[in-house]
């Protein structure tokens, strides 16, 4: 008993003896110092293709917006370093600011490439990760992104862009022309071959439709491979092609007289049906919402282009932007939550920015750095790609959704214009 | 007979038990009671576990924005001009040895022309209040004679070496943003470090992770970044040795 009540007294006592505490918040959230090492190769086929290996893994994990992929000039570990971590020098990888490291190794298997890829964090000196791949001995850039989405998912459990399409057109002696690619630009494959080919809009499932006036009027063709066939025709003008996410349904704006209407479709052209209805008005650039539901669009309807929200069966139509005067091509992300839209400010600078679709909050993305048009969402709503024209010529680059990390695409510049991305 | 009757264990006999035990049942019944109607009359308020964070910030003096036009991005502030050293190079005089000789070419010098009373006053009090604009100094933050050099905030409060500790690990709490914002929301880790006399990092503990190791690592690596520190004071170096200090990090 005589223990009990000592025991009662001095606990209190020991509580008080506790350390201070202090409460830190605030945080710097930044990209994660990454370093990848040169990529090991075994025979002399896999050194061939490591060139092109190298450049779309360091690519893909700079782009993203989730590392700092850190200048090879600095490391101080030996290039001939192993690639499992009790042959690692960690403290070597510390001390040029490495908080993970990316070690590669390539080699040739018959007619196959075969990639090792492990991650390591630096400080424990652990191995995280540990993937394996193997393409057709050609496709050394697909290897990289097949590896880079591995790392990707690693860290954020969603899956990476990486092995994603875009389409974009490109001006040619005689027009504009179409073209699809891997998301970094390479790998480019043409489309169309003359003519004036314009607005191209990626099928989910494959293939890629777009305007082309290569008969009498622009109207709406698909090419899914072969020569390109006319899907819709109507009015005037048929532009703006959106498909739905589950790839069902496309909605396009047609141009007849002074006005030019919204209209949806079933994908392969059927069932057209009207869903705008504001005579003297333009209604154009549709993008669906990631559920299918909602479109948003483009009207100028009360003065001035605005982004405006309806139903996918064109009832409830609110106005969405109301600053600025002149905002259009809007994309709505695969999130749900943002749509991304070219504004012309008061300066008369094109730039982007978002919308909150709940609270209509607008942000902006770009500034300050030439002219910033046709926004487009990632397949999974972390990256933008846009063009610019910062560099010269107009060319496509991606940023993170909030804006940070704008880089150029590895490819030429030559009047590059209406990216669209998809899976 | 009465001796054995009294050890009997089966005889009845008064007890107090029954009224102790209704006494005690009424108490605590009461005591609940009671309970209840105060937390009903004085509850706090009600606590949202997934409520989301608040930000806030004040808004500086300046024009407002017309609120049709489309936001645009804080400026930069300008980086901080550095000081060049303004070094007096002595003008070269000339040797004043020689004597002047006078020549018949030479006019007296006129003398510099007066400006008029009321344009003089007026030019000199333009040029006085140019000058004390010129003089001006930066306007200085608010702060403390006695503030430090690295604090970070106008009032002192609680310990001035526990600021100045929290001031100098904060400004090296770096964390991923491969950290999804979704569990951003839920991340606390509590740290304990040991500073020695000279403000040296004894030691560092994770005395409750977070359950993400990016994170976990991140406020240990501020910690080690921002060591060492400023000598703590006489009074707080034999506690900071021993028992230390206890930092809880949350985004």
């Amino acid at each position: 008993m005589r223990n009990l009540i000592a025991l009662l007294v001095v606990l209190p006592a020991l509580a008080f003896a506790q350390r201070p505490v202090i409460e830190i918040s605030g945080a710097n959230f930044r990209p994660m110092p990454l370093a990848v090492a040169v990529p090991q190769t075994q025979d002399e086929g896999a050194k061939t293709a490591a060139v092109e290996f190298d450049a779309a893994l360091t690519f893909d994990l700079a782009a993203c917006g989730l590392f700092q992929v850190l200048d090879r000039k600095s490391f101080l570990a030996d290039p001939k370093e192993g690639v499992t971590a009790s042959t690692i020098a960690f403290p070597r990888w510390t001390d040029v600011g490495a908080e993970s490291l990316i070690k590669t190794q390539l080699s040739v298997d018959g007619a196959n490439l075969r990639g090792d890829l492990r991650l390591f964090a630096v400080a424990a000196g652990r191995e995280e990760l540990k993937i394996t791949e193997t393409v057709p001995l050609k496709d050394s850039r697909k290897l990289a992104h097949k590896l880079a989405n591995a790392v990707y998912k690693h860290f954020t459990r969603e899956t990476g862009p990486f092995e994603t399409r875009i389409t974009y057109t490109r001006k040619s002696a005689s027009g504009r022309d179409v073209y699809v690619s891997d998301w970094d630009g390479k790998n480019a494959q043409r489309i169309t071959n003359g003519d004036v080919n314009v607005l191209p809009a990626l099928i989910p499932g494959g293939g890629v439709a777009f305007t082309s006036y290569r008969s009498k009027k622009p109207f709406l063709f698909v090419s899914r491979g072969g020569e390109p066939v006319q899907l819709i025709g109507k009015g005037s003008m048929v532009t703006g092609a959106a498909f739905s996410p589950d790839g069902k349904r496309v909605a396009v704006s047609v141009s007849e007289g002074e006005n030019a209407e919204l209209f949806v479709a079933n994908a392969d052209g059927s069932a057209l049906t009207k869903l705008t209805d504001s005579k003297f008005f333009l209604n154009t650039s549709p993008t669906w919402s990631p559920d299918g539901k909602r479109l948003a669009f483009v009207s100028n309807r009360d003065g001035n282009p605005q982004i405006y929200v309806m139903n996918a069966d064109g009832s409830g139509q609110k106005r969405l932007t109301f600053q600025g005067n002149y905002n259009t091509t809007p994309s709505w992300s695969p999130r749900g939550d943002l749509i991304a839209f070219t504004a012309r400010d008061e300066r008369n600078a094109f730039d982007l920015f978002t919308v909150n679709v709940d609270t209509k909050k607008v942000t902006r993305l770009t500034q300050d750095a030439s002219g910033n048009e046709e926004p487009v969402f990632s397949p999974n709503g972390r990256l933008i790609m846009f063009t610019s024209t910062r560099g010269g010529g107009r060319g496509l680059y991606v940023m993170t959704f909030d804006g940070n990390n704008q880089i150029a695409l590895p490819m030429d510049k030559g009047d590059l214009t209406t990216p669209d991305w998809a899976n | 007979m009465t001796a054995a009757r009294a050890a009997s264990l089966l005889d009845d006999r008064p007890s107090a038990l029954p009224v102790f035990i209704g006494v005690s049942v009424v108490g605590h019944v009461l005591a609940v009671v009671v309970w209840l109607v105060a937390s009903w009359l004085i509850a706090g308020p009600k606590v949202e576990l997934e409520q989301k964070p608040i930000k806030a910030s004040l808004v500086r003096l300046g024009k407002k924005r017309d609120d049709k036009l489309l936001p645009r991005m804080e400026a930069e502030a300008p980086p901080p001009k550095p000081k060049v050293e303004q070094v007096t190079v002595p003008a070269p005089v000339p040797a004043d040895t020689a004597v002047k000789i006078p020549t018949k070419d030479v006019k007296p010098e006129k003398s510099a022309p007066k400006e008029d009373g009321a344009k003089d006053g007026k030019k000199s009090l333009f040029n006085a209040l140019a000058s004390a604009g010129k003089a001006a100094k930066a306007e200085e933050l608010e702060g403390d004679p006695d503030g430090d050099k690295d604090g970070d905030s106008a009032i002192q409060e609680g310990e001035r070496y526990f600021g100045l500790l929290k001031s100098v690990v904060r400004r090296n709490y770096d964390v991923s943003n491969t950290i999804d914002e979704t569990e951003r929301i839920r991340l606390k880790a509590n740290v304990a470090l040991r500073i020695g006399a000279q403000g040296e990092l004894i030691d560092v503990v994770l005395t409750k992770p977070s359950g993400n190791e990016l994170f976990d690592s991140a406020v240990i690596g501020a910690v080690k970044k921002a060591a060492p520190f400023t000598a703590p004071p006489e009074h707080l170096r034999g506690a900071l040795k021993k028992d230390g200090v206890e930092l809880v990090f949350s985004p």
